[in-house]
């Protein structure tokens, strides 16, 4: 079943005076099924952050809707949308967003402790977390003493500990290097195959070869589609490669 | 070669595009220029020679103009660095584009020069407009008649100038060295150098602690005002270094302790407030102590002084219990006759043309000494007495008043009769558990009867010292007996003095009326001691001579807290917009990424409007604190200077303390707003 449906969404940018319209995404209709990983590519502007923004409801549609699990977030009132997203999705960033006044752990508790879940259940469900992810060394450190891998798996941590039913990701490999990019899409992959549905937006091939299906944006419409099948990463690779080739001489369909 | 004009307009553009924090410092540096100009101009005035009580006057603001001059220059570097901290950016990125070293010194010369310009102009403008109004309250506080006349002061004017443009000499000296050893990079990021988690200091919370509770209790401890007078310097140092002490550490390991506790700390209303809270204390507990110990400062000077200045007719009632009073030492008891007492009250009479009216006459010896358990020692008193004595003595300090019994049945009506060696004995603090009174190496009284009213006004400024009065059958004798041993030992004539006393009300007499009648009683007097070689020294206290010398002193007192307190205040001000637009630009980010993290906005207000109230309240309830415990204390102090007045000191003070914490609430109102239009992205800086 379809865990996310996007219908016919559209988005426009107006200025301070409404002298200028800025349409950032017109009719994308996409949908997303349970356990599925689905990599959002495209150029810069092509509206991709914009897409992340409103499948997270931090923004609103400026027509179309879309249904999470069935509800309809874009209906939803101001006061619940907060405790949707901290309940029923998980967020991982290109700048990691740590806040640098608590330790590791306590930024990965945050979601759980605005949940108001006690400290016990917090702990049970970070221990088994933190071993999998590969930071139960780091958990009492603070994001200054660790480094922009190690941040980033704690931004996982936090994603994840609300047992979230999409996880969504804005660029993850962003600000890592090779290394650290490697570990990470390891670690997606690996989320992925236990049955968490991703959502991941990224310009960066690599990223996008280790996703179970490929949607390509360009100028604020869903331009095409590649399914893994039974490729293997290098072999989508491949693909990916050529479809923005032929993206960027801009070819049409 | 560019132009000097070009460094003339960074700096004026720079100013201007940051004038969000310029303009507060300019300004305060203005009032600071301001308030050192009024009392240095008032304390250099004419009008100090020639009127009454002048010399404390002026004493009491020239120690006004030094207080404002070193709290000028604290905190004018304070904020400077304050500035250069956010300045620094410029000129990292000046640099980075091509300006040496010496092209930014230009900048920052120009911009020093153009704020010491305003400043200096600015705050005397100010001060020559406001002087005359200061001058006309001044003098109506020390009840004096007000003239008109405008003056300027060109000492005060030439004073203030030179003093802050040395301050602002200084400054420039301080930021051009600290550019010269900063690097450019550094420059651009030293607003966001790496903040480390603040570490809990136990052992600094502890000793912030145990100074404070040490302070509090010598504070509560302290009986006698002389100690208090002594002590107090002490006290207030400990409570300034437990403040800082308390907010920069102990507030941390608060922090810390709470974060111990799992199930408080892991809810979501204490969360973010007590992990952040932590890293706020460690940037900002230097300022919070400085905002509550400047509060504490400004409610301790203005409850005190005003208590005096509206306590002041009691005190003055006090010191001078009659409308006038005539006293005459003698040298010998023997002289002491109920004809000289006669005379006495025959030139009182004469000289106030029958007018007086409650009038009583009485003869006393005077001795004091340190006294130990029943035993008087004059002795000890004639070879230490100074301010620098052990505070141990000062507390044993007693004046001891002998009257003759038939004074007592005289004025008062009675028929009382005591066997030799006995006395009766009525003690200014109430009680007297010794069955003795020994004067050490002379004379013992048995104490017959304690006695619970005088049947005269004894003057209460010597209240400072418990004061005894011992009415005695044999008071010649006893008193022969005494002066004799005193001058044995070597002891000032002050230190066993027989005297004679005439005091009287005036009634109906306006103050002139009251200080002429004192001209006739001198005149009198000095007519009359050709024949009466006896009388070797007379004074004559009229209360209404006095009035202005009292006035004068508490106005001065009252005026100068008042002043005081308006620059202390400011300053405070000053620091709490600072900080609150330092707050506004960190928490920026944060806010951002909590909202993204899945809390409400609604939610993200609360919590960081209960840190910051949190973080802005605590100075004024510290300093709330502080003036409880500081109440006894400034009790004994006020009693130091004759106000006795208890409920209207504590009056004084909740008034002082409500109207600080409304100003209070004032300023954080204004200066939140500022800093929510930051925090909500209004201002992207």
């Amino acid at each position: 079943m379809s865990i996310l449906e996007v219908h016919d969404l559209k988005k426009v940018y107006t200025s301070c005076f409404g002298t200028q319209k800025v349409e950032a995404l017109r009719r994308v209709s996409f949908s997303v099924e349970q356990g599925e990983y689905v990599a959002v590519m495209g150029e810069s502007g092509s509206g991709k952050t914009t897409l992340l923004n409103l499948l997270a409801a931090l923004d609103r549609p400026t027509s179309g809707s879309v249904l999470l699990d069935g509800v309809d977030t874009s209906a939803l009132p101001e006061k619940d949308v907060a405790a949707f997203r901290r309940d029923q999705l998980g967020f991982v960033f290109q700048d990691f967003n740590l806040l640098d006044t608590f330790t590791i752990e306590d930024n990965i508790y945050l979601p759980l402790v605005l949940a108001g879940k006690s400290h016990a259940e917090m702990e049970k469900r970070l221990t088994p977390l933190a071993r999998e992810l590969g930071i139960s060394e780091l958990l009492k450190k603070y994001p200054y003493e660790i480094s922009g891998g190690q941040k980033q798996r704690a931004a996982v941590a936090r994603a994840l500990i609300t047992e979230p039913k999409l996880l969504l990701a804005d660029e993850p490999t962003g600000a890592l290097d090779s290394r650290s990019t490697d570990e990470l899409l390891g670690l997606f992959a690996q989320v992925n195959g236990r049955g968490q549905t991703i959502v991941m937006v990224t310009h960066s091939v690599k990223a996008a070869s280790h996703a179970t299906r490929v949607l390509f944006i360009r100028d604020g419409e869903v331009y095409h589609q590649l399914y893994r099948g039974r490729d293997t990463n290098e072999q989508l690779y491949q693909k990916i490669s050529d479809t923005l080739t032929v993206l960027a001489t801009g070819g049409d369909r | 070669m560019m132009k000097n004009g070009f460094y003339l307009r960074l700096a004026l553009d720079g100013m201007r595009k940051n004038r969000r924090l310029y303009l507060p410092y300019l300004l305060t540096c203005a009032g600071m220029v301001m308030m050192f100009y009024i009392l240095s101009s008032l304390a250099n005035s004419p009008l100090m020679q020639t009127m009454h009580g002048g010399d404390t006057m002026k004493m009491t603001l020239n120690l006004g103009t030094i207080v404002i001059a070193i709290f000028a220059l604290l905190f004018l570097f304070y904020t400077n660095s304050f500035l250069a901290r956010r300045r620094n950016k410029e000129f990292g990125l000046y640099n980075i584009l091509g300006m040496n070293k010496r092209n930014l010194s230009r900048i920052l010369l120009w911009e020093t020069l153009i704020s010491a310009l305003f400043a200096i102009a600015g705050g005397l403008a100010g001060g020559l407009l406001f002087a005359k109004l200061a001058e006309m309250f001044l003098l109506h506080m020390a009840g004096e008649k007000v003239g008109y006349a405008l003056r300027v002061e060109p000492g005060g004017i030439l004073m203030a100038i030179a003093f802050f443009a040395l301050i602002f000499a200084l400054m420039l000296t301080v930021s051009l060295a600290r550019m010269r050893l900063s690097k450019p990079l550094d420059m651009l990021k030293s607003e966001s150098a790496g903040e480390k988690p603040p570490k809990a200091n136990w052992l600094f919370a502890l000793a912030g602690v145990i100074l404070l509770g040490a302070a509090y209790y010598l504070a509560l401890s302290i009986r006698e005002p002389l100690t208090a007078l002594a002590l107090f310097f002490v006290a207030v140092l400990m409570v300034i270094a437990a403040t800082y002490l308390l907010f920069i550490a102990g507030s941390v390991v608060l922090c810390r302790i709470l974060q111990k506790n799992k199930g408080y700390y892991y809810r979501p209303e204490h969360f973010v407030s007590v992990s952040s809270m932590a890293f706020r204390m460690k940037r900002n507990g230097a300022g919070l102590a400085s905002i509550c110990i400047l509060a504490t400062m400004v409610l301790v000077m203005l409850s005190s002084t005003s208590c005096l200045y509206f306590g002041g007719e009691d005190a003055l009632r006090g010191q001078c219990p009659y409308d006038m009073e005539l006293d005459a030492a003698f040298d010998r008891p023997s002289d002491c006759t109920a004809e000289s007492l006669d005379r006495l009250c025959r030139l009182a009479h004469d000289a106030s043309g029958g007018q007086e009216s409650g009038l009583v006459s009485f003869t006393t010896l005077e001795v004091s000494g340190y006294f130990d358990g029943g035993v008087l020692d004059i002795n000890s008193i004639v070879r230490a007495v100074d301010m620098s004595s052990p505070v141990s003595l000062l507390e044993k300090l007693r004046s001891v008043e002998v009257f003759p019994l038939s004074d007592y049945n005289r004025l008062m009506g009675t028929e009382l009769s005591l066997e030799p060696g006995e006395a009766m004995l009525w003690s200014s603090d109430g009680k007297y558990p010794w069955d003795s009174l020994t004067v050490k190496g002379s004379r013992t009284v048995h104490i017959r009867d304690t006695l619970s009213t005088l049947p005269v006004r004894i003057s209460t400024s010597s209240t400072l010292v418990t004061v005894y009065c011992l009415f005695v059958p044999d008071w010649e004798d006893y008193a022969s007996d005494v002066t004799a041993y005193a001058a044995g030992i070597g002891a000032d004539r002050s230190d066993a003095v027989c005297s004679q006393s005439c005091a009287f009300d005036l009634p109906g007499m306006d103050e002139d009326e009251q200080i002429s009648v004192r001209q006739a009683l001198i005149d009198a007097i000095d007519g009359h001691k050709d024949g009466n070689s006896a009388l070797t020294s007379f004074s004559i206290g009229s209360r209404a001579l006095y009035r202005s010398d009292f006035f004068s002193a508490y106005g001065s007192l009252f005026f100068l807290g008042i002043i005081l307190s308006i620059v202390f205040i400011a300053a405070a001000a000053l620091i709490i917009y600072y900080k609150q637009l330092s707050e506004g630009y960190e928490d920026q980010r944060r806010f951002d990424i909590m909202q993204k993290v899945g809390m409400t906005k609604d939610e993200i207000r609360r919590t960081v409007n209960s840190q910051v109230l949190t973080v802005f309240f605590a100075p004024l309830l510290m300093a709330g604190l502080h003036l409880a415990f500081a109440f006894p204390f400034v009790q004994k102090l006020v009693r130091l200077w004759g106000v006795m007045n208890t409920p209207l000191l504590i009056a004084t003070s909740v008034i002082c303390y409500l109207a600080f914490a409304l100003f209070y609430v004032f300023v954080y109102r204004g200066t939140a707003r500022a800093y929510y239009s930051i925090v909500s992205g209004g201002d992207a800086r």
